[in-house]
């Protein structure tokens, strides 16, 4: 006032115009920030607008999902944006509006000033769409320079490791947080080989690094080069590919799937670049020429469950099988939810609803069927039988062509492509046994439709009966039609495949089946045929040989082999015709829908098969934006226990804003680009990273700051996982097994577990070394997993899983402290103690053998009061003593003691935890 | 003051303290100088020295997920107690009287019922099945029960039936699976592991959600039907068995006694807060409190589980069966455990699947001893619980996991020698008793041959809707994002069922 003061008022009112003059030019000609769509339009609108107008709803016929729909036309006639035009654009006027049934959000709170000033800003720029950036491939990234500083704590010096920290550090000093110092060498090389082989270190490496004889680069390279890796690693990818050993739904049979489990544990092991380890796991069938080993890949996706409940519908379960596929091959390549699009365009991210059709169109293609036989599958067949196949295979190449030749073989590998019996419709006298197998009574009848002989002279049956002089005819289009096949079945030793002579006829046709039996009593099954099969004739009639050929042909086909589910497609022949379903139900069939990829993400090259190998090789192109990027998050988080986009199922527009966007951007780009998609030296560039070495311990203030640990001013520290709990208890007692591969086990479990309904399948206690095999071996029945496993947040593996949630409950405890398992290798671990003569030596030892670091002074003393309580206690009572140590002959108290004492330090939280 | 009132007043009592927790902790923790190793230590926790000074700002469930929370709304219940009947009981020998089926008796089934139907095992044109039992108007409600439950007519008037449920799978294991976990599919979470998720336990030495089978065979779905699915696995069901251990691993090893346990668990906790001292993990202050957690469990399960000790007038009202696996057992124990504060506690009875294949699912034979195994049970579960003023603030729904046909089964068009009835999705019964149910209602009706609904028709997801209403929940808003968007356990659906509520 006391400026004013003595101005004559005038002057001041002058004064007054001026200034607002200038203010409101400044505000007129001040540059403006232009608004950006991805990161400040798109969250409001997904927060506050989609839900209504989005994907599933769209009221008033607005939408804000993709761009053509939000600004075309409403139901209101003209568009709700006007781009350039806020002030006329209904989609603002109705922010501002003050009656409640009019205004937007409908019945939610109004936006914030803030909100709506954006949202005008964006129009009035000209309402430019942007795509969200996880759908734009990953490019070179510069990387930010951080300069070494000193920690002002305790003055040690904070210099970056590698490209990672300069990353890291960067951000931590925007966010003004002081990373730790590293951590120290014996709890480092315990997390590195937990992390890396998910055992803690031998003891000879150990030694090694404690000496200093290796470099931190030499041993994470001799730590990589273990064949526990693939194991260790094996187990995440087993959890993306719902591998288990039974097929899932009520019966839950067991299923044999190990080879598929041993290929995934080799190809991490040999280091099978990303690109060809998802080719041949996608479509390693369709490749030239594939090996068995690309075969055993493809049971990848047929890991689906598949259901022998009698009654139920084997299409139903096929295609729930075949979206499984979909689903799951974008949940683990793209972290994205396709089971929206199932249903309805997708309510956050840019895929429409008959896109899914368009990516389903790749898997609906395939043989398989939901059938109790789980075919296709492929056989094992042993060299002796390898090289009658040779034999059969040379005589066609000679005789015939090699695609004749490789139809046989195809034939004798996968018995394919047959015709399930499931197909036979129409019955008279007849059914499907169990809705499986068909099982005509006497003068029973029933049609198999638009059937493709090939022109074969024979027609091959898989079947079984116990009855003899069952005349089957088979004649074409129905009862009237010409007799094409007449023959006699007579009772088999079980399953068995044979053939009988079939009138030569090179086109589609419905075939009409009969069988007649009148010695059997009305409503008995003649027979039981599992599949109908065709194939050209073998060549070289006239030849001599040719006789044992066609037999020793008819001898591998019956050869009883192990086998494998594999992915085989259709031939042109039996193509599946691919259509949409109206809001996902399969019942409700609409248009064919030929395969495509979703336009929003990266565009498709016409060389590409339009099959499941051209899929694949779209998602291992470097152009797709999010192949790469999830497979260094998914992996970031196996580290570090958290991704860089934090949900590690969803990376787009709904999904957490990542924490370090460049820095996955730069890993991502690596990998395709400098590691040729090799998993190894990427893991190998993060735990160099000085980010990865920090310590792990933490403080009020820091965990206050950043209770998730999302800026990384520590190192990570997580639970052990349900396979690592286990293998580090086998481990450091010394029971653990490194045998490698093979039949799944079934370690020690309590009795009365396993209740299937209608099957004998049975839990039989391993023996011997299996007992002690590594958890990733371990049998896993999806209605019945290993309880233990189960406690500590292994799934049961039906669908698909992105993460484990970790969780921290008393049932774990009971595990640990009383599971006869852990007992066991308390007692192990209790015997090696006791070579220490000192009973605080011994104590200290064990804590070592555990923990990979001395004993604190408390810790020890906690743990003699222990053991001189329990010898106590033991001492007293022999009988006790004996009942606790049942694995020893003589039992000692000392032992009894030292095993309590042993069991405790297994118990500790820093052993169940990587820190 | 009426049980609604109380659970009011109970809901308001927790908010407030929700609200000041936050300062009766640090008062409590200044006030213990944060140091001690007790359970009193961990009631008052959600601020935490460690021992470098400054505070972890936590929420009681970081330490223990099995926190009570108080439901959105004011509840009319607090505990479940699901009676589930796998295999598919037999509505039409039970609770749904239809005289005209007994008239049609062995007539053929007109073409209109099957037209572009699918059943399981029915092929061609079956002939209609007439009601094998006897029915009586019982209660004051008068409504009708079959003969073969003769002492349900004592608890009748505490049931609100729905006559009319549907569902749509017609094989077991998707349709057990539609029923527990709202989807068909394996991998979402049950409806138990969804109300232990939103309420926690009431008690902290047992576990939240447990699961009793009998009939000596898991249901057709296997333990899915109790999974957690994308939810925590802390909030899946626990088996407690009859034989072995009742829990997996409760028992302590042989020779090892309970003090030597206590001390051993003393010595793990004290090892462990000096890592969390060093770490300040919150992780490790949890893991602390669930080794204690489990040490009482270790008590309290084995006690809860135990009968014997149970007056001779109440095992006798249940007809218990000393040291057998038995749905009798498995009544007394869920009123027991509901007692105890657990929330929920599903029974599974395995062989109610009445196809007639045999004597045992015939359904004027083997579904008679089926009967006569439940009906005292349940009618004393429900008597019991009402003595005990328990029935007002629990729940108990009965049902299976869909209904049966009024046709003969003739599986693969065969004519079976026993009587039987395929599976049946249109309409089959359902009943719920307890807190907020309307007593002696009966909602839905079928036609008169029991085939189709005729009115008041409901679904897997409105049975869904109604519990979760009655618990405190708002169907619609109880969500948990899982692969990137929300999930419920109703899905899109749903419809809270008005007309059986009080």
């Amino acid at each position: 006032m006391s400026i004013i003061k003595g101005l004559h008022i005038r002057t001041v009112i002058v004064l007054l115009f001026v200034t607002l003059a200038i203010v409101v030019t400044y505000n007129l000609v001040k540059p403006e920030q232009v608004v950006s769509f991805s990161s400040d339009i798109k969250p409001i609108l997904n927060k506050h607008c989609i839900s209504c107008h989005g994907g599933v709803k769209k009221n008033g016929g607005f939408s804000l999902l993709f761009e053509e729909e939000a600004f075309a036309k409403t139901e209101s006639g003209i568009p709700a944006i006007i781009p350039g035009d806020a002030k006329n654009s209904s989609f603002i006027k109705r922010l501002h509006e003050s009656d409640p049934e009019l205004r937007m959000p409908y019945k939610r709170p109004a936006l914030s000033k803030e909100e709506i000033t954006l949202l005008t800003k964006w129009i009035d720029q000209g309402a430019k769409w942007g795509a969200h950036w996880a759908y734009s491939a990953p490019q070179e990234v510069e990387i930010p320079k951080h300069q070494e500083t000193a920690n002002v704590i305790d003055g040690s010096n904070i210099r970056p490791v590698n490209e990672i920290d300069h990353f890291i550090l960067t951000k931590l000093e925007e966010q003004n947080i002081q990373p730790n110092a590293l951590a120290d060498s014996t709890t480092l090389i315990r997390r590195l080989s937990l992390d890396i082989t998910g055992l803690p270190p031998s003891e000879s490496l150990f030694k090694q690094w404690t000496t200093n004889k290796l470099s931190y680069s030499a041993l994470t390279d001799s730590l990589l080069s273990k064949n526990t890796y693939g194991e260790k690693w094996a187990s995440w990818w087993l959890d993306l590919a719902r591998y288990a050993d039974s097929k899932g739904y009520e019966k839950d049979n067991g299923r044999t799937m190990w080879r598929y489990r041993d290929w995934v544990i080799n190809a991490f092991n040999e280091n099978m670049p990303f690109d060809q380890f998802t080719v041949d796991q996608l479509a390693g069938d369709l490749l030239d020429d594939p090996t068995t080993d690309q075969m055993i890949a493809t049971a990848f996706h047929r890991n689906t469950m598949n259901n022998d409940e009698g009654g139920t519908d084997d299409e139903e379960f096929r295609v729930a099988a075949v979206m499984d596929r979909v689903n799951t091959t974008f949940d683990v390549w793209q972290s994205t939810t396709m089971a929206c699009v199932q249903c309805h365009s997708h309510p956050y991210d840019p895929f429409k609803h008959e896109e899914y059709y368009g990516i389903m169109g790749f898997f609906n293609n395939t043989r398989d069927e939901d059938t109790p036989g789980d075919e296709p599958v492929i056989k094992f067949y042993n060299d002796n039988q390898r090289d009658k196949i040779d034999n059969v295979n040379q005589w066609i190449e000679k005789h015939g062509n090699q695609q004749l030749a490789k139809s046989y073989k195809n034939f004798l590998l996968f018995n394919e492509p047959i015709y399930q019996a499931h197909l036979a419709e129409d019955f008279t006298n007849g059914e499907l046994q169990d809705t499986k197998w068909l099982s005509l009574w006497d003068n029973g009848s029933c049609y198999l439709k638009d059937i493709y002989t090939q022109g074969s002279s024979y027609i091959y049956l898989k079947y079984w009966t116990n009855n003899n002089g069952t005349k089957i005819i088979i004649r074409e289009k129905d009862k009237n039609g010409q007799i094409l096949s007449s023959f006699t079945l007579n009772k088999t030793n079980g399953r068995t495949i044979d053939r009988f002579p079939l009138k030569s006829i090179d086109y589609k046709t419905d075939l009409y089946i009969e069988a007649h039996n009148s010695s059997l009593g009305p409503q008995q099954g003649t027979s039981s045929i599992v599949w109908f099969g065709f194939l050209e004739d073998l060549p070289g009639k006239q030849e001599s040989g040719y006789t044992q050929i066609d037999d020793s042909f008819l001898s591998l086909l019956n050869i009883r082999t192990p086998t494998l589910p594999i992915m085989l497609d259709n031939p042109s022949y039996m193509a599946r015709e691919n259509r949409f379903f109206e809001r996902g139900n399969w019942l409700l069939k609409g248009d064919t829908v030929k395969p495509h990829t979703p336009p929003a993400l990266n565009e498709w090259n016409p060389d590409w098969p339009n099959t499941r190998l051209g899929l694949s090789k779209w998602l291992v192109s470097k152009q797709n934006p999010l192949t790469a990027r999830t497979v260094v998050n998914r992996i970031w988080h196996q580290l570090f226990g958290r991704g860089i986009v934090s949900t590690l199922e969803d990376m787009g527009t709904q999904s957490e804003p990542p924490s370090h966007r460049a820095l996955l951007d730069w890993l991502a780009f690596r990998l395709m680009n400098e590691h040729d998609w090799q998993l190894k030296p990427l893991i190998k560039d993060i735990v160099m990273s000085r980010t990865y070495r920090q310590s792990s311990k933490s403080n009020a203030a820091l965990y206050n700051t950043d209770p998730e640990n999302k800026f990384y001013a520590r190192g990570p520290r997580h639970r052990l996982s349900a396979e690592q709990v286990r293998d580090q208890a086998l481990m450091v007692s010394g029971l653990i097994s490194y045998k490698m591969g093979g039949p799944s086990v079934m370690p020690p479990q309590p009795d009365g577990i396993w209740q299937t309904v209608y099957s004998g399948a049975k839990w039989t206690e391993s023996k011997g070394e299996d007992k002690y095999r590594r958890g990733i071996y371990t049998y896993l029945k999806r209605t019945s997993p290993y309880p233990s496993f189960i406690s500590f947040d292994a799934g049961s593996r039906e669908v698909c899983t992105i993460r484990r949630t970790i969780t921290n409950t008393p049932l774990q405890a009971l595990v640990t402290l009383n599971d006869p398992v852990y007992l066991e290798a308390s007692f192990y671990l209790a015997e090696q103690m006791l070579e220490k003569e000192d009973i605080r030596e011994a104590i200290a030892y064990g804590y070592r053998r555990a923990m990979f670091t001395d004993i604190s002074e408390t810790k020890i003393s906690e743990l003699e009061k222990l053991y001189d309580e329990a010898f106590t206690e033991f001492n007293n009572d022999s009988d006790r003593t004996k009942d606790f140590l049942s694995y020893d002959a003589t039992p000692t108290a000392k032992e009894a003691a030292m095993t309590v004492v042993a069991g405790a330090i297994m118990n500790l939280d820093e052993f169940l935890t990587k820190s | 003051m009426d049980n609604t009132e109380r659970l009011i007043q109970e809901k308001i009592k927790r908010e407030i303290e929700t609200q000041t927790r936050r300062h009766f902790i640090k008062d409590c923790v200044a006030g213990m100088g944060g140091i001690a190793l007790s359970s009193l230590f961990f009631s008052c926790n959600s601020f935490f020295d460690n021992k470098k000074g400054g505070k972890l700002s936590l929420t009681e469930r970081d330490l223990n997920p099995l926190a009570t929370l108080a439901p959105p709304f004011p509840p009319k219940v607090k505990s479940v107690i699901y009676l589930h009947m796998a295999g598919a009981p037999s509505q039409l020998e039970m609770f749904d009287y239809k005289p005209e089926l007994q008239k049609l008796h062995n007539q053929s089934c007109p073409e209109s019922f099957l037209e572009g139907r699918k059943f399981a095992f029915i092929r061609g044109v079956p002939k209609l099945l007439g009601p094998q039992a006897k029915f009586n108007q019982v209660g004051e409600a008068g409504n009708w029960v079959s003969e073969y439950l003769p002492h349900f007519k004592k608890v009748a008037d505490e049931v609100a039936f729905l006559k009319a449920v549907n569902t749509d799978q017609f094989n077991h294991g998707p349709a057990q699976l539609f029923m527990h976990t709202g989807s068909p599919r394996l991998g979402r979470p049950s409806i138990g592991s969804w109300v232990t998720y939103g309420l926690g336990s009431e008690n902290q030495n047992l576990p939240g959600f447990v699961v009793l089978t009998s009939g000596g065979k898991n249901p057709s779905a296997g333990k899915s039907v109790w999974g957690s699915g994308f939810l925590p696995s802390v909030y899946q069901g626990v088996q407690c068995r009859s034989k072995g251990d009742p829990v997996l691993y409760i028992d302590d090893p042989k020779g090892m006694s309970r003090g030597l346990k206590k001390r051993t668990i003393d010595a793990i906790n004290s090892i462990n807060k000096e890592e969390f001292d060093n770490y300040s993990d919150p992780e490790t202050l949890a893991r602390i409190n669930q080794y204690e957690m489990a040490y009482r469990m270790q008590i309290a399960v084995p006690e809860v589980m135990n009968i014997n000790n149970e007056p001779d007038y109440i095992k006798e009202m249940y007809g218990v069966e000393k040291g057998k696996e038995s749905f009798a057992n498995n009544c007394l124990l869920a009123r027991k455990l509901v007692e105890k504060g657990v929330r929920f506690v599903q029974l599974f009875d395995w062989g109610w699947d009445s196809h007639g294949t045999d004597h045992s699912t015939a359904v004027d034979l083997g579904l008679k001893n089926k009967c006569r195994e439940i009906d005292r049970p349940i009618s004393a579960l429900i008597l019991d619980l009402k003595q005990r003023g328990l029935l007002d603030d629990t729940l108990v729904v009965w049902g299976g996991e869909f209904g049966r046909t009024p046709m003969q089964e003739n599986r693969e068009g065969k004519e079976q020698g026993y009587k039987g009835r395929d599976h049946h999705v249109d309409a089959f019964t359902m009943w719920m008793a307890g807190g907020g149910v309307k007593k002696g209602a009966s909602w839905g009706k079928t036609d008169e041959i029991g085939f189709s609904a005729l009115e008041g028709q409901v679904s897997v997801h409105d049975v869904h809707a109604t519990i979760l209403h009655l618990l405190g929940f708002n169907h619609e808003q109880f969500t948990y994002d899982f692969q990137g968007r929300p999930f419920r356990l109703t899905d899109v659906h749903g419809h809270v069922i008005k007309e059986i509520l009080a």
